[in-house]
């Protein structure tokens, strides 16, 4: 009898156990299908009936889809890797302790052992961890379609709120994080009502400083302000060669909130309150990422 | 009274921790909820519900859903009108009927529903219902609502006002007008409620044979639940039974009525097939008994030489769409400790019941004081800091005296003991309050927002209907019932009215009669009977059960015993007054002579007429029903000897707030609470953890929150945030005891007193945080960006 209980509307389901035949199907033109992964977004939706695909394609049994490698200096995740995986991967502890710590500030551990790097990904909710994890670390999607495969920048994947430039018909199978290179300093830092909730506003650092202590190149990304994860040129500018100091991440901090024309606005916090938690996160992650960074340091991963 | 009742050398069970007897089946996943029922011929349903606030409809052509396959039945609110009459309500008259007919008066409100052979055939009909609505002006502010020119909820009462009326006890205007100071402060308590792990859901079967209602539901009070439905649908009550099934949790949020009646409804149209409705959570979220408190306050206190002489309290209450959830009640339980702990000789309650669009309000745990403490509280924090009077100082002086007991507050409850210094005590002692003051001086010199609120209040427990009678409840006393029955081979049965919902009841029963008996828990079986089987029974609420389940099976116990005892004395040819039960045996009281089992008497009675004395049945059972002693009927200001109980808490929690992003952090939380004789300290832990974690929740994180349009924003978890593990501090906990001089054991009612406590005490350890910014956040909950925003004020 458990069938009788479900709730969303009908819709037909395969499991392909090839990537061909998933990629064939998916690329149906007249049919509307969805990807199923971890479904921790998907079937909350289906339930809903806020989504209404006309076949779901879980990609589950598709062999060598999960895993972590070290490529190139990028640690690679097949689309299906668990964010358990990656938590517990002391791959990642090690080479890119920006993602370990960030993925331990998505969602509870239940959500973690089903949800995957590839759905998130491809999800693209603008409050969501791990897209502000690619775009600060400069990463890329590698996706398949009929037409073959490509390699997109996490710069140009995240188009607007939930939407990616993945094309009909195309299924991301991997996703690259280059490694910390060695003295860089990082942070992730975001606030969200409760623990695993998605973030009010958050921000992701990376800074490396020359051998004077100076800030040489950094990177900052806001997420959950904006409909994207959004790097903030105009602070980045500001610190360039600059000395680290307090005074000098209160400027950062004012260049983030002007960076914003339209912050989101939700029941948990307005656009007015995002946008000063977006400068307040800033302040304290550039002083956090300082704080790990060390100056001159060159070369391979530590 | 105290445990020392018992016939026993050593207590064996009651009073100590022991292993609940509803642990097994949980934790192995045996035990059956409402969505396993699972019935031959079962159909599922879906309801449709109003997009709109207010509207009205214009039209419904359920033809297409009719025509789908695998529907049997629809109903809309013309079966309502032909079927039901309005849901019962507080106050009378403001309930509406389960399906709206002509006007929908809040969004979520049931407009139709489909019986099918899956929820997804009934959730597929329900798209092909086509409604046509004429949107109409809604209310969504209660003041709005009071005012001549508000759209009117029920356009047929002419008002959006359900009840208003102004409550004086004493010479209250005396008192303000002569006081050395007066305090006046508004605050505001946003829509929260009750959010149990299970939703409602229930499995109705209309018999077209019997002409017999049988429903199967995930409900707190299943005898309520069965008058309710004889009334709605016009039968006799000796035709309708209810089987309450064990469920995760209620809080007071497993209502339901609407449910019911809708599946008994299709089950009637689809020819008595039963018919199961699961509420989902965003149905529960948005339109089920899941919404308490939409409070808008404005209170003085008056003070002379640092007592409390008055104490004003104005309230609006926006109860929503109707009076059928019975919210009103929660605006009533006040009048049962409106003073809290304190001696306060005058007081005045102005009391407003406001209907707007929006859902219609339910009970939620606490019922309505902790909204009423958290302004006392504020109250009593902002007289003491302008008086620059220590706060728990401040509390201790206006403490009602320990020699006082029983006392009558003005408001009518008596309370029936207590030692409120001593908590206090035992409360500061515990947080290391002194050296808390030290550390708060020390992070003020560093410009950090550190707070500490102290708190006390009272916890009335064992409710009584009396206690609800401004808002038109008429009863006086809650009949609780328990049969006690043993068998030939010596096992006992108790048979009980209500299904386990978490408090351990089922526990408490055996341990009783385990320790009554002198037999092990394992030999004591606690069965559920139905509404038509069961003898008298509330259940669960109102912080009763316990002391009245535990009354109930003693008194059967004791009724029993005297029935064996005249057994016993035939036996052992000895008068009857000359035997009594100890350990388990009928012995001479001279201890001369034999001993008797009460299994052998048992036995004997049931295996041997030949020795049974003339006049006694064979029938070693008893059934007692109890009901608190000494209540009143209210009279006309509303003043009754409502609840039985009071007991008393002291909270001591410790905050710092980042200033610069508004959020809260607890840093230390500690209890004294004395609730009388802990019958299962476990479970009184219990019963303090969850309803710390429900009362921080209020303070710090839930909020239904509707736009002005009365659109709800909250329809998932993802909205509605319930505080999880990560959120709920670790708690220091220590206990005084004082015995209840008015229940059989001593206990006092426990289940509700950290949810009355906790919101008032976070709020004021925020509030004395802010206090060197001058300050005040009078709203909860207490998010980030309010107290961010309040902060910033301050900077201005």
């Amino acid at each position: 009898m458990e069938w009788a209980t479900v709730k969303p509307a009908a819709f037909d389901y395969a499991a392909p156990t090839s990537l061909a035949e998933a990629l064939t199907l998916l690329g149906d033109p007249d049919r509307d299908a969805t990807v199923l992964a971890g479904g921790q977004s998907l079937l909350p939706m289906l339930n809903m009936r806020l989504a209404r695909p006309e076949l779901v394609v879980d990609i589950g049994r598709i062999p060598n889809l999960a895993g972590i490698e070290e490529r190139e200096g990028a640690l690679v995740f097949g689309a299906m890797t668990t964010k358990a995986a990656v938590e517990s991967s002391a791959l990642v502890l090690r080479q890119q302790p920006l993602l370990h710590a960030a993925t331990k500030l998505v969602g509870h551990p239940q959500i973690r052992s089903r949800g995957t790097v590839g759905g998130s990904m491809a999800q693209a909710d603008p409050a969501a961890e791990y897209p502000a994890v690619a775009v600060a670390t400069g990463g890329w999607m590698r996706a398949v379609g009929a037409d073959g495969e490509r390699t997109i920048p996490a710069a140009d994947f995240f188009v607007t709120c939930l939407t990616t430039g993945l094309a009909p018909g195309e299924l991301l199978v991997e996703v690259g994080i280059p490694a910390l290179s060695a003295g860089t300093g990082w942070s992730f830092t975001e606030l969200s009502r409760r623990h695993g909730d998605f973030a009010m506003a958050g921000v992701a650092v990376t800074v490396r400083l020359d051998r004077a202590g100076c800030f040489e190149e950094s990177r900052i990304v806001v997420f959950g302000v904006g409909d994207i994860p959004t790097r903030m040129s105009a602070a980045e500018e500001l610190l360039r060669g600059e000395r680290p100091e307090p005074s000098l991440y209160r400027r950062a901090a004012d260049a983030v909130r002007d960076a914003f024309d339209a912050p989101m606005s939700d029941i948990h916090a307005s656009a007015e309150y995002r946008l000063h938690l977006a400068g307040v996160l800033a302040e304290r992650g550039i002083a956090d990422a300082v704080a790990r960074a060390h100056p001159g340091e060159e070369g391979p991963n530590r | 009274m105290s445990l020392d009742c018992l016939p026993v050398t050593e207590r064996r069970w009651i009073g100590r921790d022991v292993v609940r007897v509803e642990d097994r089946s949980l934790l192995t996943g045996r035990t059956r909820f409402i969505d396993d029922v699972v019935l031959p011929g079962m159909l599922h349903c879906a309801i449709l519900r109003s997009p709109f606030p207010h509207a009205r409809i214009i039209q419904i052509d359920t033809s297409r859903a009719e025509a789908l396959p695998g529907v049997a039945a629809v109903v809309t609110g013309a079966d309502a009108l032909a079927w039901c009459q309005p849901a019962r309500s507080t106050p009378e008259g403001w309930g509406l009927r389960c399906l709206a007919s002509d006007t929908a008066h809040f969004v979520g409100e049931p407009i139709a529903a489909v019986a099918a052979a899956s929820r997804a055939a009934a959730e597929d009909a329900l798209e092909a219902i086509d409604v046509e609505y004429e949107p109409l002006e809604p209310v969504t502010d209660p003041f709005r609502a009071m005012s001549g020119d508000s759209p009117l909820v029920m356009e047929g009462k002419g008002t959006n006002v359900m009840f208003h009326r102004v409550f004086t006890w004493g010479e209250v205007d005396a008192a303000f007008a002569g006081a050395e100071h007066v305090f006046t402060e508004k605050f505001r308590w946003n829509r929260v409620g009750a959010n149990p792990t299970e939703t409602f859901g229930t499995v109705c079967e209309w018999d077209p044979g019997t002409l017999e209602l049988c429903v199967y539901g995930s409900i707190q009070a299943a005898s309520s639940a069965a008058l309710g439905c004889a009334g709605t649908f016009g039968i006799p009550s000796s035709k309708v039974t209810v089987k309450s099934q064990h469920h995760g949790g209620s809080f007071g949020g497993k209502g339901g009525a609407r449910g019911i009646v809708v599946a008994s409804m299709l089950s009637r149209k689809a020819g008595g097939r039963p018919v199961k409705w699961i509420e989902d959570r965003s149905e529960y979220l948005v339109a089920g008994g899941g919404q308490a408190w939409d409070r808008h306050y404005e209170a003085s206190i008056a003070v002379s030489g640092g007592r409390v002489t008055a104490l004003s309290v104005t309230l609006v209450d926006d109860l929503g769409a109707s009076g059928e959830g019975f919210g009103a009640l929660g605006a009533a339980k006040p009048l049962a400790a409106f003073t809290g702990p304190y001696e306060i000789p005058t007081a005045r309650y102005d009391l407003s019941l406001v209907a707007t669009n929006k859902t219609p309000v339910f009970p939620y745990r606490g019922m309505g004081p902790p909204p009423h403490f958290f302004v006392l509280e504020q109250m009593m924090d902002i007289a003491a800091r302008a008086l620059e009077i220590d706060p728990a100082e401040f509390r201790r002086a206006n403490f009602i005296p320990a020699d006082r007991f029983p006392y009558t507050i003005p408001s009518g409850n008596e309370y029936d003991s207590g030692n409120y210094g001593e908590v206090l005590d035992a409360a500061l002692s515990l947080a290391g309050y002194a050296e808390l003051r030290r550390e708060q001086e020390e992070a003020r010199k560093q410009g950090r927002l550190m707070g500490v609120g102290v708190v006390s209040t009272v916890e009335p427990g064992v409710f009584d209907w009396n206690a609800y009678a401004i808002v038109g409840m008429p009863q006086t006393g809650v009949p609780e019932g328990a049969t006690v029955s043993i068998d030939i081979l010596g096992s006992i049965t108790v048979r009980v009215g209500f299904s386990m919902e978490g408090q351990g009841q089922y526990t408490l029963v055996s341990q009783l009669v385990a320790d009554y008996f002198h037999v092990d828990m394992d030999a004591v079986s606690v069965v559920q009977l139905d509404t038509r089987s069961a003898p008298p029974s509330f259940g669960p609420g109102g912080s009763r059960l316990g002391v009245a389940i535990s009354a109930a099976v003693l008194g059967a116990c004791q009724r029993l015993t005297g029935t064996l005892r005249r057994v016993a004395a035939a036996l052992l040819r000895a008068p009857e007054d000359q035997i009594e039960l100890w350990d388990g045996n009928f012995v001479l009281k001279d201890r001369s002579g034999g001993a008797l089992s009460v299994a052998k008497v048992a036995a004997t009675m049931l295996a041997r007429s030949d020795l049974l004395p003339p006049g006694v049945d064979p029938l070693p059972e008893a059934t007692y029903v109890w009901t608190a002693p000494g209540r009143t009927p209210a009279d006309d200001e509303g003043r009754a000897k409502s609840y039985l109980t009071a007991a008393q808490a002291v909270h001591v929690v410790v905050v710092e707030i980042d200033p610069d992003t508004g959020v809260v952090e607890i840093l230390k939380y500690a209890v004294a609470d004395d609730c009388g004789v802990r019958l299962n300290p476990a479970t009184v832990e219990g019963q303090l953890d969850g309803s710390i974690a429900q009362g921080i929740g209020a303070a710090l994180y839930e909020e239904y929150v509707y736009d002005e349009e009365g659109q709800p924003l909250v329809a998932t978890l993802a909205d509605y945030l319930i505080p999880t593990i990560n959120e709920i501090p670790v708690t220091q906990k220590t206990a005084v005891v004082t015995p209840s001089p008015f229940t059989p054991l001593g206990a006092k009612g426990c289940g509700e007193g950290a949810i009355h406590t906790t919101p008032a005490a976070v709020m004021c350890a925020i509030n004395d945080a802010m206090a060197p910014r001058g300050v005040l956040l009078t709203e909860v909950p207490a998010s980030p960006q309010r107290v961010w925003k309040t902060i910033r004020e301050a900077n201005r």
